[in-house]
């Protein structure tokens, strides 16, 4: 019982991660209706910036979250104004390619960078937790499920009680009707990558704390943003928060309690449970029927 | 305000076919390029050699018109489902590594033990088979979620594939080395991706295919005049998979080893997909001029380590120039309504972009 609660609690503060980095990904695929094969790489990039600010200026990779999502706002909005703004009224698959080719580059350019070292981030904290009756909770991992929640409520007030949250959804909702009320489109798409990129750098930064990185280690991220956006229901971002929390604890339950599997499953577990989510509930946990 | 791409494709495309100098051109080309492909690589072998006769191509040469006919099966394959039926599948490695693995299994001394042909012939088989059965939930979904839901089904077959020991878990399977056999691979790969663009072009002409490009252009509306949606998507989905099958069955035998990162590589799996798209998706000779481009480049600049990072690069951007500039692919490009011109790619800009 208490190895359960233990396995519980790890998959939460595992999904909390998952939240971070989904969230980004879901507003992008919401609104601009581009799934980002570039996710991952924008989620390494964050996660590179906070690894030079702790080694070089010795700065707390949580104080420095801050400083990773302004950067990659820039980043995110430079790079929508500039490329993906001229593919977005393309079929789906020009805007996969694109944001593939994109993925490319970063990565590589990382690689040129960077090298293929191993980085890692080790605060004075990590590694230490405190206990209750007996179920560890890691200080690092409770704190990345805490900014995670905090980003998810930020992103959530930002579209839902701000003017430039309701040009979003107005551009998500219709485009051309968005642009009939004087909806500045190219900058409201801009931005809401900018957020999205912002968001992405912040789950970099958590995931520094949590292992170690290498340039190609953002891959997996996309692809496990696209299980929770699905698992969870796209288009909310409350959904995302439960799809994100949800694959943590399956994730995590999975590879511990069911006898026969192990850490080399937890691949197949996620993209088994996302193949019969698409085919039994397609709209997601939370989702509803468009 | 100009109509969706899909729709001019429709529309283009007896042009295209019209177009007979150039698709003579274009057949001539490819012919001439075959024969060279069929012919020189003979100039390698020992008894060649013996004779004095001039080495046209060396071995590591064989190894790359190998793989580049092995891309022309797959991207030709991925082309009828994602270009012609119009569902972006992610996941068509699957189909690569159940192929690779059937073969595999079939000649291990420790398993099926049958002969190579046998086991060539049951290469198609088993992955057809698979995704007859995955394909009739799979192609109930659209969009992104059926990309999404077929890379996740290549994902986890490859992850099972991983944790079976009588598959060779995470070692991999070892089928017997043939010496001297590159020559004969070469002519195999070659022969399965002629195979590939025989099988394409009966499909384009067929009713078929016509119902195919009907469920791409609007499913409900072919449904209404009669055609078959689910039995069609779930045929072009099985053809896909057995030449896709098919090459990584060779594959296994060719390279004398298989594990999970081969048989289910998701660079293989996006490459492919690259090369249908950047060829032209939906048309016959798109997908094998893309592999072939696509794949010399590859071969001939990723293969070098010191250059391999900034050939990536490369690639990326070619991608995301290509994607902007050349959204309906090389042979529309060339030989579709447009011209290489400022202006033409000021309109595609204004087509794509906000």
């Amino acid at each position: 019982m208490q190895l359960f609660v233990q396995q519980v609690v790890l998959g939460l503060l595992i999904g909390g991660v998952y939240v971070a980095v989904a969230i980004g990904f879901s507003l992008v695929w919401g609104i601009l209706n581009i799934v980002n094969l570039a996710h991952g790489a924008l989620v390494i990039v964050g996660a590179y910036l906070t690894w030079l600010l702790f080694a070089r200026a010795r700065i707390d990779p949580f104080a420095a979250l801050p400083i990773v999502a302004v950067a990659l706002f820039a980043f995110g909005y430079a790079l929508q104004r500039a490329l993906i703004n001229r593919v977005i009224r393309a079929p789906l698959f020009f805007t996969l390619l694109l944001t593939f080719g994109v993925n490319l580059v970063i990565v590589n350019a990382l690689l040129v960078i960077f090298k293929s070292d191993f980085r890692s981030v080790t605060p004075s904290y990590s590694g230490s937790g405190f206990g209750v009756a007996g179920v560890q909770v890691p200080y690092i991992r409770l704190g990345a499920l805490g900014v995670a929640v905090a980003v998810a409520a930020g992103v959530g007030g930002l579209l839902n009680r701000t003017r430039t949250g309701a040009a979003i959804q107005a551009v998500g909702a219709d485009r051309e009707a968005a642009r009939l009320v004087g909806i500045d489109l190219r900058h409201v798409y801009a931005l809401t990558f900018a957020v999205a990129a912002a968001c992405a750098g912040v789950a970099g930064g958590l995931i520094t704390t949590i292992q170690a990185i290498t340039p190609t280690a953002g891959e997996p991220y996309t692809l496990q943003a696209f299980v929770v956006v699905v698992l969870g229901g796209l288009g909310r971002v409350g959904a995302t928060v439960v799809g994100g929390l949800v694959f943590g604890l399956v994730e995590t339950l999975g590879q511990t309690m069911v006898p026969g599997l192990g850490a080399g499953w937890a691949n197949a577990i996620a993209f088994a449970i996302l193949v019969l989510v698409l085919i039994v509930r397609p709209q997601g946990l939370m989702g509803r029927v468009a | 305000m100009p109509p969706p791409s899909s729709e001019t494709i429709l529309v283009e495309r007896p042009r295209l076919l019209d177009r007979r100098r150039l698709r003579r051109l274009l057949v001539l080309l490819l012919v001439l390029g075959a024969v060279l492909v069929l012919l020189a690589p003979l100039t390698a072998t020992d008894q060649a050699d013996s004779l004095g006769a001039p080495q046209l191509v060396d071995r590591s040469q064989i190894r790359i018109l190998t793989t580049v006919a092995m891309f022309v099966v797959m991207a030709s394959a991925w082309n009828l489902v994602g270009g012609l039926t119009g569902y972006s599948s992610f996941g068509n490695v699957a189909f690569f590594g159940l192929g690779a693995y059937t073969c595999a299994v079939a000649v291990d001394a420790h398993r099926l033990h049958l002969p190579m042909a046998a086991a060539i012939a049951l290469a198609p088989l088993v992955p057809a088979a698979f995704a007859a059965l995955v394909g009739l939930p799979l192609l109930r979904l659209r969009g992104h979620y059926f990309a999404i839901a077929t890379l996740g089904t290549a994902v986890a077959v490859g992850e099972v594939v991983k944790n079976v020991d009588y598959l060779g878990g995470a070692t991999g399977l070892f089928p017997p080395i043939l010496h001297r056999a590159d020559l004969l691979f070469l002519y195999l790969m070659v022969g399965a991706a002629l195979l590939a663009v025989l099988v394409s072009r009966l499909i384009l002409r067929s009713r078929f295919g016509y119902g195919l490009i009907a469920i791409r252009e609007n499913e409900e509306a072919a449904g209404v005049i009669g055609v078959n949606t689910t039995m069609y998507k779930v045929g072009a989905f099985a053809v896909a998979a057995a030449l896709t099958g098919l090459a990584g069955g060779l594959f296994a035998l060719w390279n004398s080893f298989i594990n999970q990162e081969l048989g289910f590589s998701l660079d293989f799996n996006i490459q492919m997909i690259l090369m249908a798209v950047l060829g032209g998706a939906g048309t016959l000779f798109g997908p094998v001029l893309g592999a072939i481009v696509l794949e010399l480049l590859i071969q001939n600049l990723a293969g070098r380590s010191d250059v391999a990072v900034y050939a990536q690069i490369g690639l990326g951007l070619l991608l995301a120039v290509t994607v902007i500039f050349v959204p309906r692919g090389i042979v529309a490009f060339f030989g579709g309504g447009s011209r290489l011109s400022v202006a033409h790619l000021r309109r595609s800009l204004r087509e794509t972009g906000v």
